[in-house]
């Protein structure tokens, strides 16, 4: 993939008057945004996503910095460049936003109206759209005979209708419910993959950031505290927000809640060390449990564990305790080492409810 | 027969005639039918600009709303009554007369046209705007969510609000005989209250009571219709 920027914002401020009270909803953002990335941007609600991802197609106009957009900058557009402009990206929302007057045809045929094409035209471009989202059957049905999940297909196969290069996703699986939201989001992945599409998705469910996103960016009070590629963020993540979200996926902390209440651990030896492993890609390959009592007579009891597949790559987090001979524990520790994985001593006393 | 005679005496001998019932229906008809067309029109236009230039609208103008604005209200207080002497020069510059059933569309108009024109507004704000907002995502130009989102999505609306309309005019012409402009209010008072003849004013009230029920009626299936 080559590196071409499709987004670029710098030093993005909006400032609001809400009810008297003057609001920042997005302070000094700088965000680039690759073709052909699946950019996940998560924060809870208020914390400016829907406002940042807005001056991407100016549906929010910045109250300073630059938005480069598929190497236009929108701020020196006029309106009906704009509007050409904003054909090329595609937006969903979470609540679908479709026209209850019009049937899913019609809504998906809506990005189409007006742009001289012919009627045969927009019926093939609108029965293609709606074989890719699945829904050709309910071509005549109103949105009001629909589930969300449908509904969502709908808004994608409309958002799809102008072939955008870009796709804007609006917390577009918040009101769905998780199989539904395991559905749409292999669907945008598939367009991702089949189109080249870009997305910018954002979303308060740290889930869907990590089925599908390369890269996340999260955001707190108008600013995005910490960003990357996805695996690093979640194997390293520096800022508590960071941390707290990726808790909600993993649940290692309530996790490690239950593992302290058990005997073993209420009742462990001097010989026994309670820890966590953790570790990515590679180093999974080595049976590493089998190797330590092979090599140090180290005896691993495996009291949690969990692998997330995170693009591709494993992330394993295990919470063992390890038994042996205090020098045989150290070389096993030097040989985790070795084999890249983390180990985070864990003491039982300090782990809250 | 001779039970219609013997229970509305007075309104035989005016069946047919220049100050007729069925005359007196016509001019009603007459009146509503145009104050509503020309209203109507107005209305949606000065309704769809009061969205447009709203603070939240699509094409903010401070100025514009407020004069547009103020002028609704200015004119939806005036007594319909006033109304109808106040604005005689007027019309008589429009139609070149002030007295008469056409002349007596200028005050309906002016009347109903500030009245529809909130109504219409009113149905335009009850469209999501979420729609809006993803219609302007998609590229569409303020005219193109004027006519493909406002006045389309807000139809089973905006065809309620036309409704309770229509209905106010075939109220509003009934004062409209104060101007000389006949129709069945002005049978109603002018012939049947004044001589007494309450049997014109009992067929007068059944032939507005039935072109009310009518317009419902249409309004209603209509909004039923284009409502999914």
């Amino acid at each position: 993939m080559t590196a071409e920027p499709v987004v670029t914002l710098k030093q993005v401020d909006v400032e609001f008057n809400e009810a008297g009270r003057q609001v920042h909803a997005v302070d000094h953002v700088d965000l680039t945004v690759e073709r052909g990335d699946i950019y996940g941007i998560v924060g809870y609600s208020g914390a400016g996503k829907s406002t940042l991802v807005r001056t991407i197609n100016l549906l929010q106009r910045p109250t300073s910095g630059a938005v480069t957009v598929l190497g236009q900058d929108m701020l020196s557009l006029g309106a009906k460049e704009l509007r050409n402009q904003r054909k090329r990206i595609g937006m969903i929302f979470q609540h679908f936003n479709l026209m209850a007057s019009r049937t899913i045809a019609q809504n998906v045929a809506f990005p189409l109206l007006g742009t001289g094409k012919s009627k045969a035209e927009i019926q093939a471009k609108v029965d293609e759209l709606l074989d890719l989202v699945g829904l050709s059957d309910r071509a005549n049905a109103y949105p009001a005979q629909l589930s969300g999940g449908q509904k969502q297909r709908v808004g994608i196969a409309r958002a799809l209708a102008s072939d955008p290069e870009i796709l804007i996703s609006d917390e577009a699986t918040s009101a769905l419910d998780p199989k539904t939201t395991a559905s749409i989001l292999d669907l945008l992945k598939s367009l991702n993959e089949k189109l080249g599409l870009t997305i910018v998705l954002i979303t308060h469910e740290m889930e869907a950031v990590k089925q599908i996103c390369q890269h996340v960016a999260v955001m707190d009070a108008g600013r995005i505290i910490e960003r990357g590629d996805l695996v690093t963020i979640f194997a390293d993540p520096k800022e508590q927000l960071t941390k707290d979200f990726i808790e909600t996926t993993l649940q290692l902390d309530s996790a490690l809640a239950a593992v302290v209440k058990q005997p073993t651990v209420q009742n462990l030896r001097p010989d026994q060390r309670l820890v966590r492993l953790t570790y990515l890609g590679e180093s999974t390959d080595d049976p590493l449990i089998a190797a330590l009592y092979r090599d140090y007579q180290v005896e691993a009891n495996i009291l949690f564990g969990d692998i997330q597949i995170l693009q591709g790559t494993p992330f394993g987090n295990l919470i063992v305790v390890l038994s042996g001979e205090e020098q045989q524990l150290d070389a096993a520790f030097d040989y985790l080492k070795r084999e890249k994985v983390t180990i985070t001593a864990i003491h039982p006393e300090e782990v809250g409810e | 027969m001779s039970w219609l005679a013997k229970f509305f005496p007075n309104v035989g001998p005016i069946w047919n005639g220049d100050n007729g019932v069925v005359n007196a229906v016509i001019q009603t008809l007459y009146m509503t039918f145009w104050t509503t067309v020309i209203a109507g029109i107005l209305g949606i236009i000065i309704g769809v600009l009061l969205v447009l230039t709203d603070e939240h609208g699509l094409l903010p103008n401070r100025v514009v709303y407020w004069i547009t604005d103020k002028l609704v209200n200015i004119f939806r207080a005036i007594p319909f009554i006033i109304l109808l002497a106040v604005i005689q020069p007027f019309t008589r510059l429009v139609v070149g007369t002030g007295i008469g059933t056409t002349a007596a569309l200028v005050p309906l108009v002016a009347g109903t046209a500030p009245f529809f024109a909130r109504q219409v507004q009113n149905a335009i704000l009850t469209v999501d705007p979420g729609v809006v907002e993803a219609a302007q995502a998609m590229g569409s130009s303020p005219l193109a969510i004027i006519f493909r989102v406002y006045l389309r999505e807000g139809l089973p609306e905006l065809i309620r609000v036309s409704v309770l309309t229509i209905i106010s005019v075939i109220g509003l012409t009934a004062m409209a005989g104060a101007i000389g402009a006949g129709g069945l209010g002005n049978l109603a008072i002018a012939v049947g209250y004044n001589s007494s003849q309450y049997d014109v004013i009992f067929v007068s009230l059944v032939f507005i009571l039935l072109m009310v029920f009518i317009v419902q009626f249409i309004g209603d299936w209509w909004a039923k219709k284009v409502e999914h």
